[in-house]
């Protein structure tokens, strides 16, 4: 098998439209807001302002200020009261500015949202999806940049997924508003417009917990999610060039996460870097390295290798420093190659 | 005496610059013309950084402008490298006023070599030791509580210091806010907490923050004066933040102000187009014409003291070279390498980040990590 054969979900077969991620999530919002009278979308500046990033522009003309409302400053609110709304029967997705602001709503996110099925025997539940951008490589300092996903991967109850395409974007967005469960659904922000892909006219989902294998390969398998894919890419491009067949997987969902696929792919290669941008301890890679270990030692070769951010708080002025980039995933790659 | 719980801003001073009180004695011309000279140059300052910003040797500034008397005023109220300042994103004009450097202002936003902070935050995040004023979190009102923190300490080790606290409108919806008055009420700490209303938080409206009539009521539910004052009118300011000071200072507890003011220009340069997205041109015009720069000219008119116009061109014309000056001196200092990154994350660097510290250095210097 060559480095740059493909399968299926790396470019699903679509007569549709290329549009970027940020026009994926939109477009799903509005197509699900539509479909279903029970979402409702609310959030700091998401109505006439359409968003800070402007993934909600257009949707208050459209469906009115009943379904898509400004909130008060205040992320505990936001979150606290989609739980109240999805207890009672509504489809709320919340959005957090930013990843780096979802802080004062923590508190509701895990001691409400995510436990209030458990605590109640399913009695009550909260289906609802909190939508917030995340991760580096915009000049934003610690504040508006950095990668909080393990915080939620930590807790039971909570799904959490991070598209990379505007396929996946769309697809998963869509899943997510139709499950029963909460979801924290991470957008890479650095992704917003850079990443353009094709998307069906037909609507779709893609499930959560399924992960994409973006190219075959026979010689390492190359893991990752979020704003590092195309950097995964770039190695894999680099990698190949010199003869080394890299399978780059992406992850998309990390709770629940395709263990299958990820072991199938380790079987057959013989090793694993493992790629995230958040800090390193306590990463949620380290939860898949473990399981590689545990369920497919036998099969490997080379450690699993791991490319992740620096444990510090994310710098403003090194920021490209910071994140892996595609230079330090090809040398994680050699290492393992070599060992 | 000034009373708490106002139903009107108090003012001092009139758009035209008519007094419609007796002005204090120690605002003489000569004390009204610093002021003035600070408002403007904090203006001036806006301007440049926004050029700044235009040419991408900064990416982000968020303005004060239209906010001037609020923040010179705070600053002229308190003791200053005495007080403790748990301040906000907004408040350079407030660091200026209390004397934090130009440069060190400059070189935070350049995020340069000078850079007090070492090129570690955003733009317009500094912290500056010297005026006791406390590194900004972008975090909206995760200063809060711990500005109570501060102000307990201050009861506790028995000084005759006070810890003021600001914040815009939009922070009094966050829990963190609510928790940080409580605690300053219920340990009577003496904190002054002064809310810069701008009336705005991004696109959002004050009407649409709170069902509150007003931000200052909200102190009765913390056991607290709550002073409502006309922010653009800098004698205003000074004289209800001063007195709210002397009161806390005195150990009357906290108290909370709020300044009703106006940001004129965007949030900041990611909605460079307010006036297309959420509000009106109409409100923005009438706000310029109750602008807290010429209200004090007006005043000093008034009082038979105008400020020429050449005297004004002349300050512009001293800030700008002034800016541009520190722009150059910064930009010369280059910008902080990779090392920053593992300094300062705790007071000794650990094993893990030694390590990773190591990984970087031979990345970096092209060797074998
Ligand atoms: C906890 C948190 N949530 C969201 C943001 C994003 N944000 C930055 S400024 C801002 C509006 C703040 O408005 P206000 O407190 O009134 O201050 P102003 O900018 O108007 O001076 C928002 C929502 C943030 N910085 N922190």
């Amino acid at each position: 098998m060559t480095a740059t054969q493909t399968r299926p979900e790396a470019a699903p077969m679509t007569t549709g439209r290329t549009i970027n991620l940020i026009q994926a999530v939109t477009e799903a919002i509005a197509e699900e807001m539509e479909r279903d009278q029970r979402v409702v979308l609310f959030g700091e500046d998401v109505g006439a302002r359409g968003g800070v990033f402007m993934a909600t522009a257009g949707l208050q003309e459209r469906f009115g200020k009943n379904r898509v409302f400004d909130t008060p400053l205040s992320e505990a609110s936001i979150v606290g009261a989609a739980v109240g709304m999805a207890v009672r029967g509504l489809r709320p997705i919340a959005e957090i500015q930013f990843a780096d602001y979802m802080g004062p709503g923590f508190d509701q996110i895990i001691s409400q949202a995510a436990k209030i099925r458990y605590r109640s025997a399913g009695q009550f539940t909260a289906p609802m999806v909190i939508r917030t951008p995340s991760g580096g490589g915009v000049k934003g300092g610690h504040h508006h940049s950095q990668s909080p996903e393990s915080y939620y991967t930590h807790t039971p109850g909570l799904k959490v997924v991070m598209p990379s395409t505007p396929y996946d974007a769309k697809g998963l967005l869509k899943a997510a508003l139709r499950g029963e469960d909460p979801v924290i659904y991470f957008e890479p922000k650095r992704l917003y417009r850079a990443a353009k892909g094709e998307v069906p006219d037909h609507d779709y989902i893609v499930k959560l917990g399924e992960a994409a294998i973006r190219r075959e390969g026979s010689d390492l398998s190359l893991i990752g999610y979020g704003g590092v894919m195309p950097d995964l890419e770039k190695a894999a491009d680099a990698l190949a060039a010199e003869g080394v067949s890299v399978e780059v997987i992406d992850l998309r969902s990390l709770v629940p996460w395709d263990r299958d696929r990820v072991l199938t792919s380790v079987q057959k290669t013989g090793r694993a870097v493992l790629v995230s941008e958040a800090p390193r301890i306590s990463n949620f890679m380290g939860e898949v390295a473990y399981v590689i270990q545990e369920q497919a030692f036998d099969y490997l070769t080379a450690p699993v290798g791991q490319v992740a951010g620096f444990d510090t708080p994310y710098p403003y002025v090194q920021d490209k420093v910071y994140l892996p980039g595609a230079n330090r995933i090809v040398a994680a790659c050699v290492q393992a190659l070599n060992y | 005496m000034i009373q708490p719980f106002t139903p009107e801003p108090i003012r001092f001073v009139a758009e035209d610059g008519t007094p419609v009180q007796p002005l204090p004695e120690r605002y003489t011309p000569e004390v009204l013309r610093d002021l003035h000279r600070l408002m403007l140059q904090a203006r001036e300052f806006d301007r440049k950084l926004i050029t700044l910003l235009r040419q991408g040797r900064t990416t982000f500034y968020a303005q004060s402008s239209g906010m001037e008397a609020t923040q010179v005023g705070l600053a002229r109220s308190i003791r200053v490298g005495h007080d403790w300042v748990w301040p906000y994103y907004r408040d350079h004009t407030l660091g200026l006023a209390m004397g934090v450097p130009m440069a060190e202002l400059i070189s935070q936003c350049l995020g340069t070599n000078s850079d007090s902070c070492r090129g570690r935050q955003m733009p317009h995040h500094f912290a500056a030791q010297r005026q006791n004023f406390v590194s900004i979190s972008s975090s909206i009102a995760s200063q809060v509580p711990p500005a109570a923190g501060n102000a307990m300490a201050q009861k506790y080790l028995g000084v005759d210091e006070i810890t003021v606290c600001t914040f815009g409108d939009g922070a009094t919806s966050e829990g963190d806010w609510h928790a940080g008055m409580n605690m300053a009420g219920a340990a009577q700490a003496p904190a002054l907490f002064v809310c810069e209303n701008n009336q705005w938080a991004i696109s959002t409206s004050i009407r649409e923050q709170t069902a509150s009539e007003t931000i200052h009521i909200k102190a009765k539910a913390y056991g607290m004066p709550g002073y409502y004052v006309d922010g653009n009118d800098i004698i205003a300011v000074m004289e209800v933040c001063g007195y709210a000071a002397e009161q806390v200072r005195s150990g009357q507890g906290p108290a909370l102000v709020e300044c009703l003011t106006y940001r004129v220009g965007s949030h900041s340069n990611a909605d460079a187009d307010a006036e297309k997205h959420y509000r009106t041109r109409e409100e923005v015009d009438a706000w310029l014409a109750r602008d807290p720069i010429t209200r004090l000219e007006n005043l000093l008119a008034h009082l038979g003291h105008p400020v020429t116009a050449e005297e004004r061109a002349a300050l512009i014309a001293q800030t700008h070279r002034e800016v541009d000056e520190q722009v150059l001196a910064a930009e010369a200092t280059g910008q902080p390498d990779w090392r920053i990154m593992f300094e300062d994350v705790y007071a000794d660097l650990p094993d893990h980040l030694r390590q990773q510290e190591a990984f970087l250095r031979a990345e970096q210097t092209g060797g074998r990590a």
